[in-house]
């Protein structure tokens, strides 16, 4: 062993350099978020509670049910209701189980009216199971009570145009998808 | 007879309101050490009981007090119970010798420092004895672990504080802080630095810290010599572990730091110093010597057994004999 090595042992450099890092540690700032009362900022394609967006023309959603978030979701998590009224599919009702649902917005990437959305809402636990599956209603109610607590003037999820697919393959209606107003001045 | 009466009458007045206080700063010994392992590690610790979580440990007490005491039924039982009783009252009966200031001591014993060993070794048979009575492999494994350890180290710990009672010339710890007064450096720290050094790590060891904690090694033994304790005895032995701190940081402060006074060439700097009283110094010197506790808790991490038999024989027991060899030389023929 060299002389420096055996000064290192004998004067305990190594427990010495610990001590200064717990020490400097000690003062620096900690990391926690206290949760209920400091909540983390949400970061823009966050998956949260689901919601069928309230199309302000028409006063209800805009799902055509063409199928394919249902087709879409791994977890099959999603079921629509569908009935032929005079010639022409009507949506019944559309229910999503989200105690099964994986979050992956593959749904939300599918929809080809954007009526679909993952909201950054993430405070919707239940003590039932039924409180978890949502029907249309339900989502809709998801979407004003998301709208309300949104607080810039204009609301675009980055998941309803998915980068790296060629827009021109798109229906329109996904095509000219612009940010949704929500609040009316 | 009248005399008699009255210094029984003052002396259990002394030591209710001395011993009132060392339970408080027990309590809150506890939370300063989650509050503190909590901040090193960047967490916040505590904080919903009370202001900053300052209610805490009171919330602890009533919980465990109500907590239900659970007995095994495969336990000796007169051993179980009498256990967690043997440890806390060898650590509460430390105190008795232990002076805060000049004035402050219930019982100033020519032979404090032989008294305070001799007690605090009687609390390793609190542990033996909840290690062996509890009938579980844990237990018993802790148990003779902490036999083991405290035998090894308190040799150690006895030979490191040999230099200081040659230096002071006395066994009582107050004779030994006022002896200090008669040198201009005014504490044994400096001439005794191989001795503290000896001190403080046979200290960890046995008080059963971090990173000496083996009869309690949480992720091997679960907790060790207790695990099949609850409630209140159970809350005995975290007061003895506790009372065990709080006596070795006040045995290190009274005989390496000086106890309740301030070296003299620091008054001579600064005369204001004198107006402090010594229960101040006293205590904060106290209070460093427990941080010191945590803030090696939340630095090193446990040394394995064998590793902790070589230090205590091989290596703490020669340096501490060769103080003492240095420190009788110095002191014969100067």
């Amino acid at each position: 062993m060299k002389i420096g090595e055996v000064l290192k042992k004998v004067f305990l450099i190594e427990i010495f350099k610990g001590l200064v890092l717990t020490l400097r540690m000690l003062l620096s700032k900690s990391v926690t978020i206290q949760y209920p009362f400091e909540k983390r900022k949400v970061h823009e394609g966050f998956r949260g509670r689901h919601a069928l967006v309230r199309d302000s023309s028409t006063g209800t959603d805009k799902c055509i049910g063409c199928m394919r978030c249902s087709a879409v979701c791994p977890s099959r998590c999603i079921e629509i209701k569908r009935e032929k009224r005079e010639n022409k599919m009507v949506v019944v009702d559309y229910i999503i189980d989200a105690s099964r649902c994986i979050y992956c917005a593959y749904c939300v990437e599918t929809c080809p009216t954007c009526a679909i959305v993952l909201t950054e809402e993430y405070e919707y636990s239940s003590y039932s199971r039924d409180g978890l599956i949502f029907n249309k209603e339900r989502m809709l109610r998801n979407w004003d009570e998301f709208a309300e607590k949104w607080e810039k003037d204009f609301y675009f999820n980055k998941f309803w145009q998915p980068p790296g697919i060629d827009p021109s393959k798109w229906p329109k209606t996904k095509r000219e998808q612009g940010p949704i107003q929500l609040k009316y001045l | 007879m009248t005399e008699t009466l009255y210094i029984v009458f003052i002396t259990i007045i002394k030591t209710a309101i001395y011993f009132g206080i060392l339970l408080l700063h027990v309590a809150y010994a506890t939370y300063a050490e989650r509050k503190i392992i909590a901040h090193i590690q960047l967490r916040l610790g505590p904080m919903v009981v009370g202001s900053h979580g300052l209610l805490q440990p009171i919330a602890d007490v009533v919980k465990l007090l109500f907590k239900e005491d659970i007995i095994p039924s495969n336990v000796d039982k007169r051993i179980f119970t009498i256990a967690p009783l043997i440890s806390l009252t060898a650590a509460l009966s430390t105190f008795a010798v232990i002076p805060v200031s000049e004035e402050w001591v219930i019982s100033d014993l020519n032979v404090g420092i032989l008294y305070v060993f001799g007690v605090a070794g009687i609390g390793t048979y609190g542990i033996i004895f909840a290690g062996w009575s509890s009938n579980s492999k844990y237990a018993f494994l802790g148990g003779l672990r902490s036999a083991a350890q405290m035998i090894s180290y308190e040799v150690a710990l006895a030979m490191s504080l040999v230099g200081v009672i040659l230096m002071a010339e006395s066994f009582s710890l107050v004779e030994i802080v006022n002896k200090k007064m008669e040198y201009s450096y005014g504490m044994f720290l400096f001439p005794q630095i191989l001795g503290y050094f000896v001190f403080i790590v046979a200290m960890l060891a046995e008080t059963n810290r971090v990173p000496f904690d083996l009869p309690e090694a949480e992720t091997e033994l679960v907790a060790g010599y207790f695990v099949e304790y609850s409630g209140i005895r159970f809350s005995m032995f975290y007061l003895a572990e506790y009372l065990a701190m709080f006596c070795m940081s006040a045995l290190a402060a009274i005989c390496f730091w000086g106890g309740w006074t301030v070296p003299p060439f620091l008054l001579e700097i600064f005369p204001f110093l004198s107006i402090v009283p010594g229960v101040v110094w006293f205590l904060l010197k106290v209070y460093f010597h427990m941080f010191l506790f945590f803030w090696l808790r939340g630095t090193l991490p446990r040394y394995r057994y064998d590793q902790l038999m070589a230090i205590g024989w091989k290596v703490l027991l020669p340096i501490a004999l060769v103080n003492i060899v240095i420190t009788s030389l110095i002191k014969y023929y100067l």
